[in-house]
């Protein structure tokens, strides 16, 4: 399986090298994209459950901004 | 034989005899021409003297060159004329981002600040625009305000990371934010940084301003920065790299 390609700019010589990621650097690219995955999650159901509450009191996201503040 | 307070001048006696007087005057004047010069030793316009470590002796200090400024030398002990530095930036790198990550290495700890400018940010997927410095996740400490261009509400999100507080619309190539990192290349302290700019952000294709503010949180010197999308790959994107002093 191909592994994503990084980039890495070596400044002090600036020499560019475009390779595919190491073992160990894909498995923590794995990771972080996991836990990308479940904070998306976690944030568009806190976002429904928002809505859905808005609009059981018919209100706007402005209006119950003006309750709250 | 008498001599006079300051200098030590040998003058004649009261009791000399008169044939000595030449001899007595010119052994004074010889000795007052000593010390004038030793006490004067400039000898082109625009010389200095500086008291040196003998009594009554001066060190003459020639005039320096236009634009320099007088100050103490290094090890403390004369002036000397120098040419003050000057601060300003200068571009160490500008770099073209690509991959699921573009790395900036082997950063110069010799400015007092990095400044980045990022801009015309190009992601393949939606998601998360961010900056590990040194590779590092979670060392960072972070409070972001943000908000759609042209309204009134604000949103605040806390996070441990240098990251935009939501998706970056993929596609899109407005997306621009400048980096400041002040004292980056420290190795006692935490840095302090400030991350600021605008980009689409997905639901919607709203146009997100933000600003975040907040600290990395080693001590280590940051002498990498790895730019990264949350997904997917960068299809382009330019950062310009400065050294601040």
């Amino acid at each position: 399986m191909t592994k994503p390609i990084i980039r890495i700019h070596n400044i002090e010589n600036d020499e560019i090298i475009d390779r595919e990621m190491t073992a160990a650097e894909f498995k923590i690219y794995e990771a972080n994209q996991a836990a990308q995955a479940e904070a998306q999650a976690e944030a568009e159901a806190k976002e429904a459950a928002r809505q859905a509450i808005l609009d059981r009191l018919g209100l706007t996201a402005d209006e119950a901004k003006l309750l709250l503040g | 034989m008498p001599t006079t307070t300051n200098y030590g001048w040998t003058t004649p006696a009261d009791t000399d005899l008169v044939k000595d007087g030449a001899s007595a005057i010119r052994t004074l004047g010889t000795a007052i021409d000593t010390t004038t010069k030793n006490l004067n030793p400039e000898t082109t316009l625009g010389d200095i003297a500086y008291r040196s470590s003998t009594a009554n002796v001066k060190t003459r200090l020639g005039l320096g060159t236009a634009g320099q400024v007088l100050t103490v030398n290094s090890g403390a002990t004369a002036p000397e004329w120098a040419t003050p530095s000057s601060g300003g930036m200068t571009l160490l790198s500008t770099t073209t981002l690509s991959g699921a990550s573009t790395t900036i290495s082997s950063i110069s700890g010799s400015y007092k600040s990095l400044i980045a400018y990022i801009y015309n940010v190009n992601q393949g997927s939606d998601g998360d625009f961010m900056i590990d410095p040194n590779n590092s996740t979670n060392l960072t400490d972070s409070i972001t305000n943000y908000g759609e261009n042209g309204t009134s509400y604000a949103l605040a999100r806390s996070g441990n990371r240098i990251r935009t507080p939501g998706n970056v619309s993929s596609g899109n190539t407005s997306n621009a934010w400048t980096l400041i990192l002040d004292n980056y290349a420290s190795s006692t302290s935490f840095k302090p940084f400030n991350f600021y700019g605008y980009y689409e952000y997905t639901p919607n294709s709203i146009k997100a301003c933000m600003h975040a503010g907040g600290n990395f949180r080693s001590t280590t010197a940051i002498s990498s920065l790895v730019f990264k999308p949350s997904t997917g790959s960068f299809s382009g994107g330019t950062v310009l790299l400065y050294g601040v002093n």
